[in-house]
């Protein structure tokens, strides 16, 4: 049938073994690259997710649903009441960016402290785990420090509607294997 | 949709069929001209292909890949705070290696698509050494064949290159055609070798 001719196919139907094997390292190496950077960020940073979107209109006006959050997660600076953190709770995956309204700390070290997003009307103790009073510094991913706006939306979509993401990323994927450089 | 049909029925294997690219992609012209020079080449004269460089080039980004990938595990199997060293070992290792890559990619293969070993036929002394090189930049039209021969015995070198326009081996269709081509890669390979009886 004249449909399943796919022209565009012959250059990879010409390719010889090493010409097709450089074509899908070449997709592993765009793979690569993006990961090598992420994990370069998680280095310098010191948290676990470096870049983070934030979900929720808890925190209006200061942060809206769909901005990008840049974090750091230095173990030396103490935490402060007033900064804007974002952690964890355990058993959750998903991680809330809310304002530090209290904190406790002992001469060691170790701290305890209360959050509440800003467009909440009461503090978080209904979000932390049952029994759960106060937050400690193992579950903060870290502190924000600089933020990008709407361009979170994005990423909140593709969350949205799983399937468009993977449709996405099949077309990109299959456009960097065929094509030769 | 019917001239396809029958187009798909003459050749019998995709090695027969004319190579039809887009003729106002740059790197498609570059790819469709090289290839067809390194079927002159090892068809016309029997040369035998040689992948050193080639290799080299996989060589590096294979183990580029593999230590993107190691990370990758490690991290997963060993969450952040805990894989921290490895992290930045497998991070400052890629970069180099693709720092590497494009040193390589520069300096030692500078172009050149095909080496290729004309077999001495009595087995007895090493391979001459023929090299085509080329150049087509982006959105420009004018292609530059180079050819560089290396004589095993005397290990002297002969080069020789050719700039046409890719309007001049291409019809309307983006379909290369051979007949054109192939005359002015042999009359490359006659230069090259005329020049180094002197």
């Amino acid at each position: 049938m004249g449909m399943m001719d796919f022209d565009f196919l012959d250059d990879v139907r010409r390719m010889n073994k090493r010409q097709l094997y450089y074509q899908v390292l070449n997709f592993g190496m765009i793979v690569s690259s993006a990961l090598m950077i992420w994990k370069g960020l998680m280095v310098v940073t010191g948290s676990e997710s470096p870049i983070v979107v934030v979900l929720s209109g808890s925190m209006e006006p200061a942060f809206y649903r769909g901005d990008l959050l840049f974090l750091t997660n230095y173990r030396e600076e103490p935490i402060r009441v007033g900064e804007i953190v974002v952690f964890k709770i355990e058993g959750r995956e998903i991680p809330i960016v809310h304002r530090v309204l209290k904190v406790h700390e002992k001469e060691n070290g170790t701290v305890k402290f209360l959050t509440k997003g800003d467009n909440n009307s009461v503090d978080d103790r209904g979000l932390y785990a049952p029994g759960q009073l106060w937050l400690e510094k193992k579950e903060v991913v870290g502190r924000a420090r600089g933020f990008v706006p709407y361009v979170g939306i994005v990423t909140i979509l593709m969350n949205d509607y799983p399937k468009f993401k993977y449709a996405i990323l099949a077309c990109l994927g299959l456009f960097v294997l065929i094509h030769r450089e | 949709m019917g001239k396809e049909d029958s187009d798909n029925g003459k050749y019998k294997t995709i090695e027969e069929k004319p190579v039809k690219i887009d003729k106002w992609d740059t790197a498609a012209l570059k790819n469709a001209l090289d290839d067809g020079a390194k079927k002159v080449m090892l068809e016309t004269y029997g040369f035998t292909e040689s992948h050193a460089l080639t290799d080299g080039r996989l060589l590096i980004c294979t183990i580029a890949v593999g230590f993107a990938m190691f990370a990758l595990i490690w991290d997963y199997l060993r969450p952040f705070p805990e894989s921290r060293p490895v992290l930045i070992m497998c991070v400052l290792s890629y970069f180099f290696l693709m720092g590497v890559l494009t040193l390589y990619m520069t300096y030692k293969e500078k172009g050149i698509f095909l080496v290729a070993l004309e077999k001495d036929k009595a087995k007895v002394d090493p391979d001459n050494r023929w090299e085509l090189a080329s150049t087509l930049r982006k959105y420009d039209d004018q292609y530059t064949l180079s050819m560089t021969y290396t004589d095993a015995a005397s290990k002297k070198t002969r080069t020789s290159q050719i700039t046409k326009s890719v309007a001049s081996f291409f019809d309307e269709n983006g379909v290369l055609c051979m007949d054109l081509y192939q005359p002015e890669v042999k009359m490359l390979k006659n230069n090259v070798s005329v020049s180094k009886k002197e």
